[in-house]
C-alpha cells in the first residue's frame, strides 16, 4: 500500500519481489516493459545464473560487453573504489563464495576470508568494455539493484506515467507531488521500525546486515580488502537523486567515513552501528526513535 | 533513554530530529554546534505543539519548522525540519546539522503509521529457503 487509491503491479526479478504503485492501473505495454528490464538486467549480471554475461568471466578470461547503462555503474564503482581505498569493489563475488554466499547457497564458509583480488591487477572495464585477466566473480549487487530500481522508473516514464513508486523490497524510488512516509526497518526486528522519514520524489535505499546473515558473524555487506564482514555497522539508509547512487552509497557508508562521501555526492543518509547508536546526516529530513 | 523537560532542548537546525529529545544530549561528534537554547518550563497541556521558526541567514531569509509532542508533562517527540531553500544555506546548515543519536529504539510499524518500510536489501528466495534449511538441520 502507497498513496490511498493507488494500484500495485507484484513480481519477482532478480531474487526478490517488486512492487509498482500508480495511480492508474498499469497498462500491458508498461508491464511487459518492467518484466522485459528486470530480465534483461538478470541476464547481463547475475551471479546465480550460468547463462549470465558476468558467469562468463567467472569460468575464464576474457572480455565481456555489457548492457549500454554499464558506463555509469562502472564510474560509480570505480569512484567508490577509490574513496574506499579497496573496501568497497565489484570484486568481492569470491570472497563471498568463499564464506558460502554463492550461487548454491551453501551458507557455510569453504574456508578462512580471502580478501577481494585487487581492481588494477585482472580488472579492465571501460564503459560496456569489461575484461577479466583471470577467472573472476563479479558482484554489482551493491549498485545494481538501485540502478534496475531507476531503468524500472524510465520504462514508467517512457509509457507517460509520471507519479510512482518503484519498490524493490525496501530500496524505492518516488515521483509524486504527495511525499511518503516510510519507516525504517528495525536492524534486529523487521516488525519494528526505528524512525520515519518523508520520502518526496527521490530515491530511499537501505542496506542491512540482518536479513542476509547466514551465521555466527557471516553477512554479505564485506570488506575487499580482507574479505571479512565489516562489524561495527548493522544498518545504512540513503537518499539520494538516483536509486543507483543511493543504493551503492548505503553499502559505502559500511566502510567509508560519511565526510568523506559528502565531499563527492549529494545525498542524505543514517547510519547505525552496532553499539546500537546511530549517526545521521543534516539532509534526512525525518525522525529516529531513541 | 528519556530526557526530563527541564533539560534543555535545542533548537538547533536539525534535518533528522530525534524523538524522545535526545537533542538534548546530542550534539556533540561531528562538529555538531546547537545553534541556540531554551528551556521549556510550567505547565503545558499535552499535544502537538509546531511552528516554524524565521531566521536571517547571510543567504537571506530562511525557515525551520518546528514540531513538539507533549505528554504527561515530558517531550516525547520533537521534529525539526529545515526547508533550506538555496544550496548554500543547506551546505552551511549541514556543518552543524550532522548528528548522534546515543540509542536508536523501534516502534512497532502499527503504531507509526507508515505507508512502506525500507530495510535490508534484496534477500532472495534461495536464501531464505537454505537458512532454513541450515536452522532446520541445527535442530
Amino acid at each position: 500500500m502507497t498513496h490511498t487509491g493507488w494500484s500495485v503491479f507484484s513480481f519477482d526479478g532478480i531474487g526478490t519481489t517488486w512492487e509498482i504503485s500508480t495511480p492508474e492501473e498499469l497498462p500491458e505495454g508498461a508491464r511487459a516493459g518492467l518484466l522485459g528490464v528486470v530480465e534483461d538486467y538478470d541476464r547481463s549480471y547475475s551471479r546465480f545464473r550460468d547463462d549470465s554475461l558476468l558467469a562468463a568471466l567467472a569460468r575464464e578470461p576474457g572480455t565481456v560487453t555489457l548492457p549500454a547503462g554499464a558506463n555509469e555503474l562502472e564510474q560509480l564503482f570505480t569512484k567508490l573504489y577509490r574513496l574506499s581505498s579497496g573496501a568497497m569493489t565489484p570484486l568481492i563475488g569470491g570472497s563471498l563464495e568463499r564464506l558460502g554466499y554463492g550461487a548454491d547457497y551453501a551458507l557455510r564458509p569453504l574456508g578462512h576470508p580471502v580478501p577481494a583480488p585487487r581492481w588494477e591487477d585482472v580488472l579492465e572495464w571501460k564503459g560496456t568494455a569489461i575484461s577479466a585477466s583471470a577467472p573472476l566473480v563479479l558482484d554489482i549487487g551493491a549498485a545494481g539493484k538501485g540502478q534496475l530500481v531507476d531503468l524500472a522508473a524510465a520504462v514508467l516514464r517512457s509509457e507517460g506515467i509520471t507519479e510512482f513508486l518503484v519498490d524493490a523490497s525496501g530500496d524505492m524510488l518516488h515521483s509524486s507531488a504527495e511525499p511518503l512516509r516510510v519507516g525504517l526497518e528495525h536492524p534486529y526486528d523487521p516488525a519494528q521500525a526505528i524512525g520515519v522519514v518523508e520520502l518526496h520524489s527521490a530515491a530511499l535505499c537501505a542496506s542491512a546486515a540482518n536479513r542476509r546473515a547466514w551465521g555466527d558473524g557471516l553477512h554479505h555487506v564485506l570488506d575487499g580488502a580482507t574479505g571479512r564482514p565489516v562489524e561495527t555497522v548493522v544498518a545504512t539508509w540513503t537518499m539520494a537523486a538516483t536509486a543507483m547512487e543511493a543504493d551503492a552509497l548505503a553499502t559505502a557508508l559500511f566502510m567509508v567515513d560519511p565526510k568523506v562521501l559528502e565531499g563527492e555526492f549529494d545525498f542524505s543518509w543514517v547510519k547505525v552501528y552496532s553499539d546500537g547508536h546511530a549517526a545521521y546526516s543534516a539532509g534526512f529530513e525525518g525522525t529516529l526513535f531513541s | 533513554m528519556t530526557t526530563p523537560l527541564r533539560k534543555g532542548l535545542l533548537v538547533g537546525a536539525a534535518g533528522l530530529s530525534l524523538a524522545s529529545s535526545v537533542a538534548a544530549c546530542a550534539p556533540s561528534a561531528q562538529g555538531s554546534t546547537p545553534q541556540k537554547t531554551s528551556t521549556i518550563s510550567g505547565p503545558y497541556k499535552d499535544g502537538t505543539y509546531s511552528a516554524d521558526g524565521d531566521y536571517i541567514s547571510p543567504n537571506g531569509g530562511e525557515t525551520v519548522g518546528v514540531q513538539l509532542t507533549l505528554a504527561g508533562g515530558t517531550i516525547s517527540a520533537v521534529d525539526i525540519t529545515v526547508h533550506a531553500n538555496n544550496p548554500n544555506t543547506k551546505e552551511f546548515q549541514g556543518q552543524f546539522k550532522n548528528g548522534i543519536a546515543a540509542q536508536v529504539v523501534g516502534k512497532k510499524l502499527d503504531e507509526i503509521n507508515v505507508s512502506k518500510v525500507a530495510g535490508s536489501s534484496l534477500t532472495s528466495e534461495g536464501f531464505n529457503k537454505a537458512v532454513e534449511t541450515i536452522k532446520s538441520e541445527a535442530k
